[in-house]
Parts: structure tokens; sequence; C-alpha cells
């Protein structure tokens, strides 16, 4: 019954109504209009980022680098438009060229991490890690720790306003979603996950595709921090560092597997959705930061409890 | 040629080690004196006894993310009871009892219930790290001198901590190369099918690696304590990256199977302190550091990923990967 459950595809979904029907009543607020549209607005660049590091797990590999990427694309982007002293201040051009140079920084890091992890065969854990560290200590040298404020005012509409983002979000989940189910590209990520030799042997050009799915990653990293960074207002050199550990939750609640072969695109919009509505009902009960931590540790691992029974009901 | 290239790749961490002491001493000088590599020695043992323990859980192809978390845990709760007017000795004991706990829940987390080892010290790594904000109410808690003491004594004119981590790294080397524990642990991490068919029993072994980075865990969180003599809200942040780093630099595979607690973790450990103390000799700028120290773990990494290529394709046959495992298993026997 529970693996039944559990391996539905709506389960995350039937988590996330139990959750408002339980917190519901006893939390004022958490089900007003206002506040829904909050979370749909918070969601979108977990959202983002999350699904670029579906397709990486996918694949069997993992990107821990995406947290300081966003960083790296916010600082870029504000030092190209800010209004005092930017590289291209005011001039009419800046905030499209600043969302393009945000786009190419989590590309470039991306296609770098892909280079190392397919061509010279270096561990992902490892190459993402190193990454992770270089990238947010230039992120932080280069801006010597502080916010770059005073952003051109037509950037932000990109983070505040909810149809610009949303659009946003929804075609790059869209976009990302047909790429694995309907395209060739999706059939090679899937069977580099499950057997990497065996796809080799069977005329799949596994570095190509890997190499692949971390630019994915990259390039989502640099959409979320477009959304972060006009929310804020400010280039922040330390923008994302606390998400790590939503990123990975959200896909893996999903059910996206850990040791690739197995995820969607879909389950984990679920899984954002799931923790997103979690740390608002915490947030708007008052809880402190560091019990919302504790709650949040404990549900990631009964989220990956269930996986293991879901997984399971799927074997039998 | 190849030979060459071979032997030199087969040393490329202490030649790197050699490169990083040899160029910061000339750039800096008194960098190379004694003083400064004793101290670099006492300074680089609080992650040198982490990633021994570290090593016991990646030889089992797993991974242990709550290690800082367990540091500050462990710290915390030492802290609060000396406040509270318990005794040293009984704080360090609380310590010692609660990383082998920790790792014991780790362990169980991977065992019984079958999580992925990253999730899994994922959401202890949250768990810890939220309780130890929880009972230092996120602020920096003092602790009395005895713990500086403690960090700065000497035992026949050798610093504690220098003993400690001698101590750890000897007893995690004989365990892991002398004894029938350390060979099941290999096995284990090579193939936990063919261990599990070996008559190994591979739920209680791998328990058992996770306690044993538990206990480390603890044990450098007393290393630190006796550094610093306060607990911080950040006390042992990110410490498991660097913990993972220095295994891995010491030889370590993240895939099981292939790995050494002697020489391997200290020197790991050594050399990244090394980078860190001679940027600090030649005055960097301190925002450089993690971009320095990143570099050299990844060429290190690089290197090692050379070597394991090059080994592969003297044994000639057709998938890499399968005969770098056939080679470490080899080298292992």
């Amino acid at each position: 019954m529970i693996q039944r459950l559990a391996s539905s595809e709506f389960f995350v979904l039937g988590l996330c109504a139990l959750l408002l029907a339980g917190l519901g009543p006893f939390t004022p607020g958490l089900l007003s209009a206002q506040n829904l549209v909050n979370v749909l607005a918070a969601m979108l660049p977990l959202l983002l980022v999350a699904a670029g590091q579906t397709v990486v797990l996918i694949g069997g590999g993992i990107d821990l680098s995406v947290t300081a990427i966003i960083a790296l694309a916010s600082v870029a982007g504000a030092k190209i438009m800010t209004l005092s002293g930017g590289w291209m201040a005011a001039h009419p051009a800046a905030v499209p060229v600043a969302v393009g140079a945000m786009l190419l920084a989590g590309f470039l890091t991306g296609l770098a991490n892909g280079i190392a992890i397919a061509w010279l065969r270096m561990s992902a854990f490892i190459v993402t890690l190193t990454s992770l560290m270089a990238v947010s200590g230039l992120t932080v040298w280069f801006t010597d720790s502080k916010n770059i404020a005073d952003l051109p005012p037509g950037f932000f509409s990109l983070g505040q306003r909810l149809p610009p983002a949303l659009g946003m979000a929804a075609g790059a989940l869209a976009l990302t979603h047909l790429m694995l189910t309907r395209s060739i590209y999706g059939r090679w990520i899937h069977a580099v996950g499950h057997n990497a030799a065996t796809a080799r042997v069977s005329g799949v050009p596994v570095p190509l595709i890997t190499a692949l799915s971390y630019t994915i990653s990259g390039l989502s990293a640099g959409a979320a921090a477009i959304l972060l960074t006009g929310r804020l207002e400010t280039g922040s050199p330390v923008l994302g560092q606390t998400m790590m550990l939503d990123i990975i939750g959200a896909a893996v609640i999903g059910g996206t597997s850990l040791f690739g072969g197995r995820g969607n695109v879909l389950w984990t919009v679920s899984g954002v959705l799931f923790l997103t509505l979690l740390d608002n009902a915490l947030n708007l009960r008052g809880l402190s930061h560091f019990v919302i931590m504790m709650i949040k540790g404990v549900v990631i691992l009964l989220a990956a409890g269930l996986d293991v029974v879901r997984r399971r009901g799927q074997e039998e | 040629m190849k030979r060459t290239a071979l032997i030199l790749l087969d040393h490329a961490v202490i030649l790197l080690f050699a490169g990083v002491l040899l160029t910061f001493g000339f750039l800096a000088p008194g960098f190379l004196s004694w003083a400064s590599l004793g101290n670099l020695l006492i300074q680089s043992s609080p992650t040198a006894v982490l990633a021994a323990g570290m090593t016991f859980v990646l030889m089992v192809a797993g991974v242990d993310l709550s290690v800082g978390a367990v540091m500050a845990l462990a710290a915390a709760v030492a802290g609060k009871m000396m406040l509270g007017g318990f005794s040293m000795p009984l704080a360090l004991a609380a310590m010692l009892f609660m990383g082998p706990a920790c790792g014991l829940v780790n362990g169980l987390l991977v065992t019984r219930l079958h999580i992925a080892a990253f999730i899994a010290t994922l959401g202890t790594l949250w768990l810890g790290r939220g309780g130890a904000l929880w009972i230092t109410e996120t602020r920096a808690m003092n602790l009395p001198d005895s713990f500086l003491h403690l960090g700065s004594s000497r035992l026949l004119g050798i610093p504690l901590p220098g003993i400690i981590c001698a101590a750890v790294l000897a007893a995690g080397n004989v365990l892991l190369e002398q004894t029938p524990f350390g060979r099941q642990l290999r096995a284990t991490g090579h193939s936990a099918v063919a261990a599990a068919k070996a008559g190994i029993n591979v739920r209680r072994l791998v328990t058992a690696a996770y306690v044993i980075c538990g206990f480390c865990a603890a044990l450098a969180g007393i290393l630190v304590l006796g550094q610093l003599g306060a607990v911080s809200p950040k006390f042992g942040l990110n410490k498991e990256f660097a913990a993972i780093a220095a295994a891995v630099l010491g030889g370590t595979s993240l895939f099981g199977g292939r790995g050494a607690v002697f020489p391997g973790s200290l020197l790991g450990a050594a050399l990244i302190q090394a980078v860190e103390n001679g940027l600090v000799a030649i005055n960097a700028n301190p925002y450089l550091y993690p971009v320095v120290t990143s570099a050299v773990i990844f060429v290190a990494v690089l290197l090692d990923t050379l070597r394991q290529r090059l080994r592969a394709a003297a044994t000639r046959r057709i998938f890499p990967e399968t005969e770098a495992k056939a080679f470490s298993a080899s080298a292992a026997a």
C-alpha cells in the first residue's frame, strides 16, 4: 500500500496538499492568495537551477558548483549595469548585455566543469567542488565581498513582476522537459546515467553528452541568478550560498536518482514546490532559522527513505 | 619515457608539496624555518584526523558530508557543559561519545534504510548544524582557558595535538593495512556484492566505517577547540570538503577500494595547509586563498587521473575504467 502510494507520480504533490491542509488552519496567512503568489515567485529561481541539476543527476553526475555560479553571474551582471560606476552604466543596451553576460558566465563555468569531467575524466564531485571553491573565491575577491547596488529599474521587472519571471522559468522548464523526453539527447543522457560503458559501446558520444549536461546546469544557474538578482535589486557575491540542500533535495524528493539513469524535470517541479511550501509555512509560523534547518534535514532524510521504498516498488 | 612519466606521477602529491614549499620558501624567507614547518604540521592536524576518518568511509565507496556539523555539535555540547560547571574531562568524554553516536546514525541511515550516503549525510549535516546553532543560541561561546592550555601543552617536548594526530594516523593505518577489518573494508569498497558473497557482514562493516569517521570528527573538534578556545556558529564549517580533498590528495579514491590513512591523509592535509600558510606568509589577498587552494587540489587530482589512465593503458584492455579498477585491485592484493 505504502509502496503503491509512494511510487505514484503524484505522490509529492499529495504531500504538498497534505502540508497545506495540515498546517493551513493553524498558520494564518499560509493560504492567502498573496502568500501563494509569493510562494510561486520564490519557487522560480530554485526551479530553474534544480531542473539543470536534474539533467546532471540523470547522467549519473553531480554539480556542486551551481551556488557559486549563481553568485558569479549575479556579480558579473550587476557590475555591467549598475548605475554607480558600471561598465555600461545608463547605456540603453546595458540590461540586455548584462542578462546575456549572466547567462554566458553560467554557460562558460558549466562548460569548464563539463570538459574536466568528460574529457579529462576527473571525478565530478571533485571537479565541481573545486570549481565551487574557486568560483566563489574569485567572485568574493572581485567584489571585495561587497554587494553591488544601484541596478537599473528596468532590470527589476525580470525578478519582481511575476509574468516575465514565470514565462522565463516555464519556457526553460518546458524546453528541458522536451529535450529529456522527446529528443535523442534525452535518450542518450539516460543511457549514460544507467551505464556509461554500455552507452559508449552502443555508439553514444558519452563525453559530449556528459559535458552538455554540465553546461545546461551552468546555464540554468545563470538564469536563476537573473531572477534572484532582480528580486534582491543587488548583485551579491554570496547569492545562493545556502541553496545547495534545496537544489539537490528538490531533485531527490521529486524522485530523481542520485545514481543516474532516472529522473524527470516535472518531478523536480513538485520537489521544489514541496520544499518552498515547507520553508514558507515554517517561516510563517515564526520558527527560528536553526529549527527550520533541522526540520529540513529530517524532511530530506524522510524523502530519501521514501525514495528507497519507491524504487523497491518499481523493481517488483 | 612512459616509465619516467609514471614514476613522476606516482609521486605527484609529494612533488607538488615540495614545489609549494620551495615556491613559498623562495617568496617568503622564514617560511621554511623549523618553527614554521612544525607549526604547519600542528595546524594541519585537525584536517589530517578528519581525513583519516573520511578515508574509512571513502574506502567503502561512501562519503560523510556531516563531519563539520558533527564537530560543531560536539563542540557546542562540550562548551555548554563547561560553562555549566562540568569538568573538562567530562566535556571531552561527551564529545568523544557524540562523534561515534552521530557516525552510528549515519551508518544506520546508509546501511539499514539504504539512503544514498550523499543524501543521508547531507541531511545529518543540516540536523547537526541546526542543533549546534540551537545549543549555542547562534552566538559565539568563549570557553575557559583550559582548552587553549590543552592545545598548547606538550608531552616530552612534543605538542599534544601532534601526538594525538600521530596516534590517530598510526592506529588508522594499522587498522586499515594490518587487520582483517581493513582488508574486508577494501573488499567491500571494490564490490559490496562480492564481499557479501564471500561472507563479509557488509552492513556492520560499513556502519563501523561511519562510526570511525564520527569518532575522528569529534577528535578533530577537540583539536580545533584547543587552537581556538571558542565555539562560533561557523565552527567546522565546510570542513567536510577539506577532509575529502585531503583524503583524495592522499590517493584515496572516491569510488571505494583504494586509499591509505598514512601518509596520504597527512600529506593531503599538510599540502592544503602549506598553501594557506604560504599565502599568509606572502601577504596575499585573503579572498584569493580558496582560489589557489582549489587550483592545487584540481591539479593534484588531474595528475592522479592521468596516472590511472597511463597505468590502465599499460594493461591494454578495452575499457579504461574497468582496467583502473582491476589495477587497483591487483595493487591492493
